[in-house]
C-alpha cells in the first residue's frame, strides 16, 4: 500500500516537476523534511530578508532599518529584497523552502498555511525574551500556533470608515464618535443618502474598488460585515451554515444597495480630494487623508449589522524560514526590527497601530485622546478567530491552512454580490466549495 | 551507446556481401534513395520534433496524471489518486461545473468575434497603409503601437477609459459629445458590456500585429496585377475581390489561424481587470484565467491540470475543424 503511494507521490511529483517547476520544488521539497526547526548556525554572516512592497513609505521604513541594521554592528550583513506586494504570498508559496530567506515578512492569514507546508521556523529559540515580551497580546496571538511562535508583527491593523467633516456638516448628518455608538446599517445608509443629496455626482463612499474585490482586501475589509451580522467565515472547520447565514446573506444585501453610492476611484484621489464625504479604507490612508484633510478628517468605526461592529485585525508580520542556517542571526536581526525605534519609523510611516508595548504605549497617533483612538479602542476588544461575540470588536481571520481557499472564494462571492449577484446564491455557492475544499485536505490538520 | 552498435553490426555484413554482389545492381537504385529522403526528413525535423514533445507532449501527459490525483501546491499531505473525480465536477457539480461552462463559453465567445472583426479590420487598415504616402511609416508605427505596450500596461490604461461614472473617460467623452444626455454607464462591471469591453480593448491591441503581416502579404501582389485589372476596367471593389484577395489568401488563412490561437490564450486582460475591481468575472472568466486562479490562489493543482486537459482537447479538436475547413490552396 505504501509503495503504491509512494509511486503516485512520485509521478506526481514528477509531473509537478516538469509542469509547474517551482510549484514542484515546494510540494516534494517541503514533504521530505520532517524538522521545521532552522539551523541556529554562527551568528554572523550574510542573511537574506524578504519583504512586500506596499507603500513608499513603507518601503522606505523597511530600508532605512536595513540600513542602520548593517552599519550599527559588522558581524551580520543583511540584503533585503523587495517583492511586489500582490505576487508576494504567491512568491513564497511557489519557492520551496530551501530556497526562502532567512527573514521573510507574511500577511498575518497566510501564516498557518505556511506553517503547514513546513516554511517557517518557530521563533522562540532565535528571537530575545525581551522581544517576545515586549509583543502585545495580540501580535503574540495572530504568531501563533499549537503553544510555538511562528511570527511577530511590527504593526496591527484596523478598519474605519474615514469621514469628511466638512461634507458630513454640509449635509447635517451626525456621525458617531467612538465605537459604541457606531452607525447601524441602517443609519449608514441613511447618511449615504443625505450625502448624495448635497454631492454634484450622487457618490459619497469609496470603497477602495481599485484593489479588488476578488482579493485579500476584499475579504479583509467586507469580512466585518458578515462578523457583524453574526455569521462566520468558517465554523468548527465548516463554511457551511456559519457563511450563508439568513443575516449574512440580509447584511451582503444591504451591502450590495450601496454600490450606487461608490465612487469608483480609479484615481485613488476621491476621498482626498472631497470628491466622497465616506472612506471605508483602514488605518493605513491615514498619513495621505490627514495630510489632504488636516482637521477635517473624522475617523469612525464600521457600521453595526446588529452583532455589534467588528473590524479585521492582523498584519504583515515577520518570521524566520525554515530551511534558515543562520537563524541565530536572523533573530539578531528580528530583535533590532522590532526595536522601538523602528516599530516607531514603520508605524508612522503607514499610520499603523504598533504591536510592541512600548512603541504603542509611545504613539501619538493611537494614545488616549490621539486622532486614531478609535483604532486602539477596537483592538483592545479582540474576539479571536472563533469567538465572535456581540462585545468584542477586532477579528482575526480564520488562521489555518485552508485560509487561501477560504479568501478566494469569499473575494469571489463578494465580487459577485457587488456585481449584482443573489448574495444568499453567493455565499452558499462559496460555503459548500470551501467545505468541499477542506474534506479534500482533511481539514487542514497541522501535522 | 546502443546507437553505435547497429555501426559495429554493418561491417560484417558488407564483408558477407560479396559473394551477392551481382544481384545488387540488378536492384534498383531509387528505394535506397528514398529510405535516406525518409531518414533526412526524420533528422532535419528531430529538433522541432523534440521541442514539441518536451513542451506539448510530455507537459500534457503529465497534466493528465496531475488531473486524476488530488494535488496541492505545497500541501504536507502526499498527493492522493482521485480518478476521474475532477472531471465529474468539471461537468456535473453544479458549484464548480457553472463557472467552468461559463468560461468556455466566454473563451467561445471571445474567439467567434475576434477572429473575424480583428482580421477584417487588420486588413482594412493594411489595405489602407499600404499606399505611397508621405510619411506613410509614420501611420504605420502609430497602428502597430499598441502591439508593442504589454497586455497588463494596456488593461491598466483601458481602466481608467471604462471606468464607470463620470470619471471614465469614455463616459465623458460620450457625456460631452451627448450635451450631458449620457448617464455614468459601468462598462466593466455590467454583465451586457463587460465582455464586450474586452474584446473591444484586446482587438486594439492586437490588431496591428496582423495589420503588419497583411501588409507584407499585400506587397508580395505585384503591381502589374492592378495594373492590368485596371486596363480591363475593373472597378475597385473588383481589383479587390479579384486580385488583392487571391493574392494574399495564404498570408490570410495564416492570420486567421493565429488570431484564432491567441485568441484562446486570454488572460492577461482579464486577470488585470478583475485585480483592478470593478469588472463582472462572471461575464468575463476565460479558461485560461480559471485555471491560474484554481493553481495559484486556491493552491489546487490537480483541479487546475483537469481544466487545462479539456481546453486542450477543445482547442485542439477547433484547430483541426478550422484547418479542414479554411485549408490553403496548394499553390504555396
Amino acid at each position: 500500500m505504501s509503495s503504491t503511494s509512494r509511486k503516485y507521490r512520485r509521478t506526481a511529483c514528477t509531473g509537478l516537476a516538469l509542469v509547474l517547476p517551482l510549484a514542484a520544488l515546494a510540494a516534494c521539497g517541503g514533504g521530505g523534511t520532517t524538522d521545521t526547526s532552522a539551523e541556529s548556525g554562527s551568528g554572523k554572516g550574510t542573511i537574506s530578508v524578504w519583504a512586500h512592497q506596499g507603500q513608499k513609505s513603507e518601503d522606505a521604513a523597511v530600508q532605512a532599518a536595513v540600513k542602520s541594521f548593517n552599519s550599527s554592528q559588522s558581524d551580520i550583513k543583511v540584503e533585503l529584497k523587495l517583492i511586489p506586494g500582490n505576487d508576494y504570498t504567491k512568491t513564497i508559496t511557489a519557492t520551496d523552502a530551501s530556497e526562502l530567506p532567512d527573514v521573510m515578512e507574511f500577511d498575518g492569514p497566510t501564516m498557518a498555511n505556511f506553517v503547514y507546508n513546513k516554511k517557517l521556523a518557530p521563533i522562540d529559540d532565535f528571537v530575545s525574551t525581551k522581544t517576545m515580551g515586549n509583543a502585545t497580546d495580540a501580535s503574540k496571538s495572530q504568531g501563533e500556533i499549537g503553544g510555538k511562535h511562528y511570527g511577530l508583527a511590527m504593526y496591527d491593523s484596523g478598519l474605519g470608515v474615514y469621514g469628511n467633516k466638512k461634507l458630513l456638516d454640509a449635509a447635517g448628518v451626525k456621525y458617531p464618535t467612538s465605537v459604541d455608538d457606531a452607525w447601524t446599517a441602517d443609519e449608514f445608509t441613511a447618511a449615504l443618502k443625505a450625502l448624495k443629496a448635497k454631492d454634484s455626482d450622487g457618490k459619497t463612499l469609496d470603497v477602495q474598488e481599485g484593489n479588488g474585490l476578488a482579493t485579500e482586501w476584499g475579504t479583509y475589509g467586507f469580512a466585518p460585515i458578515v462578523w457583524s451580522a453574526g455569521g462566520s467565515l468558517l465554523k468548527d472547520g465548516k463554511a457551511e451554515g456559519a457563511l450563508d447565514t439568513p443575516a449574512s446573506v440580509s447584511a451582503l444585501k444591504t451591502f450590495q444597495s450601496w454600490k450606487s453610492y461608490v465612487d469608483p476611484n480609479t484615481d485613488g484621489n476621491a476621498f482626498a480630494k472631497d470628491r466622497v464625504a465616506l472612506s471605508w479604507v483602514g488605518h493605513w490612508m491615514y498619513p495621505t487623508y490627514s495630510e489632504a484633510l488636516g482637521d477635517d478628517l473624522v475617523v469612525l468605526p464600521l457600521p453595526d449589522f446588529g452583532n455589534g461592529p467588528k473590524t479585521g485585525q492582523g498584519s504583515w508580520a515577520w518570521g524566520i524560514g525554515a530551511d534558515s542556517k543562520n537563524a541565530k542571526a536572523a533573530g539578531a536581526f528580528m530583535d533590532y526590527l522590532l526595536n522601538d525605534t523602528n516599530v516607531t519609523a514603520m508605524t508612522t510611516a503607514n499610520g499603523a497601530p504598533p504591536a510592541t508595548k512600548t512603541a504603542l504605549a509611545a504613539s501619538e497617533l493611537y494614545k488616549q485622546g490621539g486622532p486614531l483612538q478609535l483604532f486602539a479602542d477596537q483592538l483592545a476588544k479582540p474576539c479571536g478567530d472563533a469567538d465572535i461575540s456581540k462585545s468584542c470588536v477586532a477579528v482575526t481571520r480564520p488562521v489555518t491552512a485552508g485560509y487561501p481557499t477560504i479568501t478566494a472564494k469569499f473575494g469571489e462571492a463578494l465580487n459577485s454580490i457587488y456585481g449584482g449577484t443573489d448574495p444568499k446564491e453567493a455565499l452558499s455557492k462559496a460555503a459548500r466549495a470551501i467545505d468541499q475544499d477542506f474534506s479534500d485536505n482533511a481539514g487542514y490538520q497541522i501535522p | 551507446m546502443k546507437s553505435v552498435e547497429p555501426a559495429h553490426a554493418a561491417p560484417p555484413a558488407r564483408e558477407q556481401a560479396p559473394p551477392v554482389t551481382d544481384v545488387k545492381p540488378a536492384r534498383p537504385a531509387r528505394p535506397g534513395r528514398r529510405n535516406r529522403d525518409w531518414l533526412h526528413g526524420l533528422l532535419m525535423s528531430t529538433p522541432a520534433v523534440a521541442g514539441l514533445i518536451a513542451f506539448v507532449g510530455i507537459p500534457f501527459c503529465y497534466a493528465v496524471v496531475l488531473s486524476v490525483h488530488n494535488v496541492r501546491l505545497g500541501s504536507p499531505l502526499e498527493p492522493t489518486f482521485f480518478g476521474l473525480e475532477q472531471y465529474r465536477r468539471l461537468f456535473t457539480d453544479p458549484d464548480m461545473s457553472g463557472p467552468f461552462l461559463r468560461s468556455l463559453l466566454n473563451n467561445l465567445t471571445f474567439a467567434v468575434v475576434v477572429v473575424p472583426v480583428q482580421t477584417g479590420l487588420a486588413l482594412g487598415l493594411a489595405i489602407l497603409l499600404n499606399r505611397k504616402l508621405k510619411a506613410i511609416g509614420v501611420f504605420r508605427s502609430l497602428f502597430f503601437m499598441p502591439v508593442v505596450f504589454p497586455m497588463a500596461l494596456v488593461a491598466v490604461i483601458w481602466r481608467l477609459i471604462l471606468a464607470r461614472s463620470d470619471q471614465g473617460m469614455l463616459n465623458s467623452a460620450l457625456d460631452a459629445v451627448s450635451f450631458g444626455n449620457w448617464g455614468a454607464f459601468d462598462w466593466l462591471g455590467d454583465s451586457a458590456t463587460a465582455m464586450a469591453s474586452i474584446i473591444v480593448l484586446s482587438i486594439w491591441q492586437g490588431v496591428g500585429f496582423q495589420m503588419v503581416i497583411l501588409l507584407a502579404g499585400l506587397q508580395q501582389i505585384p503591381g502589374e496585377l492592378y495594373e492590368a485589372a485596371e486596363l480591363d476596367r475593373a472597378g475597385r471593389w473588383q481589383q479587390f475581390r479579384h486580385v488583392t484577395l487571391p493574392g494574399i489568401r495564404g498570408t490570410l488563412v495564416f492570420v486567421v489561424m493565429l488570431t484564432s490561437v491567441l485568441s484562446f490564450r486570454v488572460f492577461d486582460q482579464v486577470y488585470v481587470l478583475v485585480k483592478g475591481g470593478g469588472l463582472n468575472e462572471d461575464a468575463t472568466r476565460t479558461v485560461m484565467y480559471q485555471a491560474v486562479t484554481t493553481a495559484f490562489d486556491q493552491n489546487n493543482v490537480g483541479q487546475a491540470a483537469a481544466i487545462t486537459v479539456v481546453f486542450f482537447l477543445i482547442v485542439v479538436a477547433l484547430t483541426l475543424i478550422q484547418r479542414r475547413v479554411v485549408r490553403p490552396d496548394n499553390e504555396d
